[in-house]
């Protein structure tokens, strides 16, 4: 496994300037997939190559060989207990990521063709930004998400998984940004010929300061009139 | 888990251990030249251009079904070049992004649904009838008709890319973008009633497949000795049956939506784009296993046979085989894991989804240890099983990832998934297909491979496929979405895209390189021996090329256990059952479904342009729907209801045969004798079909009247008046199946049932005009909510079904007049009842539904 | 033919017990059976659940009991059938096991 991981290193390294790499996580629940998926790496490379080294061992002489060890032993027996533990970690993984009903702040996200409306609560009413989220550093958010068009998907890669946009539901995303900084977000479901450009800046503030980001967001212009 | 060394030996087991009962003297040997002159002469397709027009023979539309999927995949992979010209920079600026949508959803529909569906269904027709000892498909009519609807299907939505209207919504499709309101024009209409009608072929090719695996076997072949591509097939063309029906469903329910506005889809009237999903995915993973089994099957196969061996863990692998038919189904929402489902749900289908790796594991490790066991052979075919392996081992790890749902909803509609369907269909199903041509190349040619190139073509696929797929993994994981056309903002995703690209054009060449081999193979490759592989199976038990006929007689219990080239000349000098044609009509053997004793002889259709007739009028219909001329498709419609009689009426057999002795001392009924024919067992298949499209429907309606949010809808003005008419729309098809058994009482009694099969008219008639007076005078408007709309659909599903019962009740009674149904021969009563009986229950339960979605006092 | 029927008992029971799990799942979370107690601190919709998949696992468990007394016909083996409730109490076993793990709602 750690012959992958070095193997994998320029990869990794590649990935390092890129604002929507999930291999670069900002937030807990992207660090937390970002970790599965490296001991995933490790784990598919051992099989493959267990795999690929049974292949290799197999040109030479006829062997005498029982059935049982291959289709069981091999074939059942190795897969079950591989498949079992993914199925706990990914489990285990899901249910730390997933919202609890614990009074997180909850920011409205709303996908149309082909940008992103996005409305947080503040001392002076609702504020809605467009393309533009603004999070406080160290804080879960509860994102709301709902569309009125077509599908879309809402994507934050360094701070979380995607959660679609979908007519007639509201979804709900937990997310959380370890620090300020800038981030990026895009629409992940295909959603027509605007797709490629429905992108978003995250931008993550101390959360002291979120208040008032959204105050000059309000007064930027950059929020809608109505 | 269970005793496995037994069923390995079953294969092994010697002609002398097997049931004794079934020993079948053979035939006395004759003049093979004799015998393939006349068979060749019965079997042959007609002479000239109008021979491909009517030809209904399993070889020539095998290979049709084949090189047609060829040229669809060469089409296809044209797309996928100028996609990967496209994106080889991030401004891209080759094709505008209408276009490029249209490019990529051509390239999914035409490689799923154009490629390796017919490319599958091809290699199955061609082989099946081999392989288990048979001269033909059950149907061979239903063969053509298939190819036909295929083709036309095909060359719809090729001609729509043409013209710059071709599909663009992706290839699954998702409301409500590819609804009425976000795709106006014709280009989703293409994708629904092209696809829909293409598919008409897989379910065409599943029944037969089905029916010819069941009922066509030598005599003596059991189902637990049968070869494993035949499970195999078996497998699929069961999946095929269940699998399909979900997106028929799907596509037509989309179709009445955009062009009659009745929502389903729509969430302000009570419809909801997640049902479109469900069905969609409930055929689309199964889909993938669809691909995969015949894929497998071929391994099982060929494996073996390059090592010199038998295949290690026959049970295991039909129970492999077993177990993915269903968990198959179980996994469709790993495809939805981030629309919003909870996550016990989506832990479910996790669960699932990991779990079928399981049966898949079994499965490589047998090849593997068969490969162990034996002495492999590296020659061409093993390449591209080498190639295989590598590939598809990568391509189902990165399945189970997939499967573990925090992960999912990282890598969810990226390029890691892009890269992960590749490596799984490339490698789990164009890599073992590569094996298969270059196997049985030399039976469909008759000559020997070019050496050399095939062995360049694999180095520079395996190269270019790697090489383009490996890195986009991690253009995935570095955020990459699918289906973009630029990525201005994101310069390090370059480098990636265009390794893939160049990467991508090195593997086109390798394919170029492969279509050449074959073409080279095919006209300047040396004669061939018999059976170049020393295969074990009857595939090799012929002349090369085969002839039309397969078999110049039918093998017997003792020939299942010997070498393929001991027994063709048993078989060429007829020594099996059945030899020759000396009735000058096409005839086969049916055997019994689990331990294939002979049963009847059935009497095969000879060739006829009468599937190519029936493929255009269905073709019509598809354009003028296309054209928005609906009021005008009730002409091809009526010619597809005339077709089919006609064609019922071929099926029509004499009824003054007397039994066949097919072997010395045993002598067999005519198909028209026994209740039970290759027709009966067929219409059981065609309504497991149908009862997954009617069991899909009712899922659908469960699901909107559960989840939509637009629930209840308005207060419906459907009043109790109703109620008498939706009693006798369900209650006729019921004294319909009573009608039928009258008339069965009176048949074999050999009394004239003309009148009963009357009353079966005029049951289902009425119950017909009762819809007709609901539909006037008492149902909501249908566009107003999906419940209307959704009873509107269960209404005609009623009357189709009993518009099609009166039919058959029709035909009944004219063959009772025409007293082509006796005391012996039961006609279309049968098919007929079964018909009926399902017709009668769906009647009963659609009434129920479209009571239960309420009404005003 | 029944030989055949027998052999996909097993994977039947799986594919009833899951439509069924699947099934009560989705109609309670809309109809919100987790706020509704049932015993104890078990609410309806876990009860529900847990006795969805407690009877698909006794249906393959009693399948694999009294398989061996179910009539093979006549020259086709045993093995098939048995595999078959073997795959089907696994699959239910496996595929179900969330309802003792996951977040219902």
């Amino acid at each position: 496994m750690r012959g992958a991981l070095v193997l994998m290193l320029p990869l990794v390294l590649a990935g390092c300037d890129s604002p929507l790499s999930t291999l670069t996580p900002a937030g807990p629940a992207a660090r937390d997939i970002a970790g599965l998926w490296w001991v995933m790496l490790g784990g598919a490379a051992v099989l493959t190559l267990l795999v690929l080294v049974l292949l290799a061992m197999a040109f030479g002489p006829p062997r005498q060989v029982r059935a049982r060890v291959w289709t069981h032993w091999l074939g059942l027996g190795l897969s079950f207990p591989v498949l079992g533990a993914m199925l706990a970690a990914g489990l285990w993984v899901g249910e730390r990521v997933l919202p609890r009903d614990d009074g997180a702040l909850q920011i409205k996200v709303h996908a149309v063709q082909w940008f992103w409306e996005f409305t947080a609560p503040s001392p002076d009413g609702p504020v809605t930004t467009r393309d533009r989220l603004i999070l406080p550093a160290g804080e879960p958010v509860d994102l709301i998400i709902t569309s009125s068009d077509v599908i879309h998907s809402f994507w934050v890669p360094q701070l979380g998984g995607k959660m679609d946009a979908i007519p007639g539901r509201e979804n709900r995303l937990r997310l959380q940004a370890d620090a300020p900084g800038r981030l990026a977000g895009q629409c992940a479901e295909f959603c027509g010929v605007g797709h490629a450009v429905m992108r978003f800046e995250v931008e993550v503030v101390e959360a002291g300061d979120w208040e008032e980001a959204l105050r000059d967001a309000a007064n930027d212009g950059d929020a809608e009139d109505d | 888990m269970t005793d496995s060394t037994a069923p390995g030996q079953q294969v092994a087991t010697p002609a002398d251990a097997r049931d004794d009962t079934l020993a079948i003297a053979p035939n006395p040997p004759r003049r093979a030249l004799g015998l393939h002159r006349r068979l060749s002469r019965v079997w042959a397709n007609d002479p000239g251009w109008w021979g491909h027009v009517t030809a209904v023979n399993h070889t020539t539309l095998g290979l049709r079904f084949m090189g047609t999927a060829l040229v669809f995949f060469l089409v296809g992979g044209v797309l996928a070049m100028l996609i990967r010209a496209q994106l080889a920079t991030h401004d891209g600026a080759f094709l505008d992004t209408e276009l490029y949508n249209q490019i990529f959803t051509m390239h999914g529909s035409i490689m799923m649904f154009l490629f390796a569906i017919p490319m599958l269904e091809g290699l199955a027709i061609y082989l099946l009838p081999k392989l288990l000892g048979t001269r033909d498909m059950a149907f061979p009519r239903l063969t053509a008709l298939g190819y036909w609807c295929y083709l036309f299907g095909g060359l719809i939505m090729l001609t729509a890319l043409l013209f710059g209207v071709a599909p663009r919504d992706g290839w699954f499709m998702y409301t409500p973008l590819s609804g009425a309101t976000y795709s106006p024009g014709i280009n989703a209409d293409v994708w629904l009633l092209g696809v829909t009608f293409v598919e008409i072929s897989a379910l065409c090719a599943a029944v037969e497949i089905t029916v010819t695996i069941l009922r066509q076997r030598a005599p003596g072949m059991k189902l637990t000795e049968m070869p494993l591509f035949a499970w195999y097939m078996l497998g699929t063309s069961v999946m095929m049956l269940v699998g399909f029906p979900p997106l028929i469903l799907a596509s037509v329910l989309l179709e009445i939506e955009r062009a009659f506005d009745w929502p389903f889809f729509a969430v302000a009237r009570g419809g909801d784009p997640l049902l479109w999903q469900h069905l969609f995915w409930l055929f689309g993973h199964p889909e993938v296993y669809i691909i995969f089994l015949p894929a497998a099957g071929v391994l099982s196969t060929l494996i073996p046979v390059l090592c010199r061996t038998q295949i290690m863990g026959y049970g295991a692998i039909v129970a492999s085989v077993l177990a993915l038919v269903f968990l198959s189904f179980g996994l469709w929402v790993h495809h939805m894991f981030t629309v919003g489902i909870p996550h016990m749900a989506l832990a479910f289908f996790s669960a699932a989804s990991l779990l079928v790796a399981v049966p898949t594991v079994v499965q490589v490790f047998a090849w593997i240890g068969t490969m162990w066991q034996g002495r492999p052979q590296l020659v061409l075919p093993m390449y591209h099983i080498l190639g295989f392996f590598l590939t598809f081992v990568m391509g189902g790890l990165t399945g189970v990832m997939l499967a573990v749902v925090p992960f999912n909803w990282q890598a969810h509609d990226t390029a890691f998934v892009t890269a992960h369907l590749h490596y799984v269909l490339i490698g789990g199903f164009v890599f073992p297909m590569m094996a298969a041509a270059v196997w049985w190349m030399p039976q469909i040619t008759g000559r020997e491979r070019v050496r050399g190139l095939g062995e360049a073509a694999f180095w520079v696929i395996l190269i270019g496929f790697h090489g383009t797929f490996f890195i986009m993994h991690l253009t995935g994981l570095l955020g990459m979405p699918r289906r973009i056309d630029v990525y201005p903002d994101n310069p390090e995703w370059v480098w990636l895209n265009l390794t893939s690209s160049i990467f991508g054009f090195v593997m086109t060449i390798g394919f170029g390189l492969f279509v050449l081999d074959m073409a080279l193979q095919a006209f300047m490759g040396q004669k061939q021996r018999r059976d170049p592989w020393r295969a074990p199976t009857l595939d090799w038990a012929m002349p090369l090329p085969a002839p039309p006929y397969t078999f110049a007689s039918i093998p017997a219990p003792q020939h299942l256990d010997l070498p393929a080239r001991e027994v063709i000349t048993i078989l060429a000098r007829g020594e099996g059952l059945l030899p020759g044609a000396p009735r000058d009509r096409r005839e086969l053997l049916t055997t019994s479904l689990g331990t294939a004793r002979p049963d009847h002889v059935a009497l095969l259709p000879g060739n006829t342009a009468l599937p190519l007739g029936l493929a255009s009028a269905i073709g019509g219909f598809v354009l003028l729907m296309l054209a928005g001329l609906y009021a005008l498709t009730l002409l091809p419609l009526v010619l597809v209801a005339m077709l089919i009689w006609r064609w019922g009426r071929g099926m029509v057999r004499p009824v003054d045969d007397a039994p066949i002795e097919v072997a010395p001392g045993l002598s067999l009924p005519l198909q028209g004798w026994r209740r039970r024919t290759l027709g009966w067992t067929g219409s059981v298949c065609l309504l497991v079909a149908n009862g997954t499209l009617f069991a899909s429907l009712v899922f659908g309606i469960g699901f909107l009247a559960l989840v939509a949010s637009e629930w209840p809808g308005p207060e419906a003005r459907v009043t109790s008046a109703a109620l008498p008419w939706v009693a006798i729309a369900a209650l006729m098809p019921v004294l319909g199946a009573l009608a039928q058994r009258r008339s069965d009482a009176l048949q074999r009694r050999g009394g004239d049932g003309s009148a009963a099969a009357g009353l079966g008219v005029v049951a289902n008639s009425v119950a017909v005009a009762a819809l007709a007076v609901l539909a006037l005078g008492h149902m909501d408007d249908p566009t107003q909510h999906a419940r209307d709309a959704l009873r509107g659909v269960l209404a005609g599903y009623v009357a189709l079904h009993a518009l099609i019962g009166a039919g058959m009740a029709g035909f009944a009674m004219d063959q009772f007049r025409r007293a082509e149904i006796t005391a012996r021969h039961a006609g279309l009563l049968p098919v007929w009842r079964l018909w009926q009986d399902y017709a009668a229950v769906t009647a009963l339960v659609a009434a129920l539904l479209a009571v239960g979605l309420g009404m005003s006092a | 033919m029944r030989w055949l029927a027998l052999s996909l008992v097993g994977p039947g029971i799986w594919a009833a017990g899951f439509v069924l799990v699947y099934a009560l799942h989705g109609v309670g979370c809309a109809r919100g059976w987790p706020a509704m107690g049932l015993a104890g601190a078990l609410d309806l919709h876990a009860g529900a659940l847990w006795a969805g998949w407690l009877v698909a696992l006794g249906a393959g468990a009693l399948l694999l009991l009294r398989l061996p007394r179910a009539k093979a016909e006549a020259g086709l083996p045993v093995w098939l059938p048995r595999v078959g409730a073997w795959i089907g109490l696994a699959a239910t076993a496996f595929t179900l096991l969330p309802v003792a793990l996951a977040t219902s709602c």
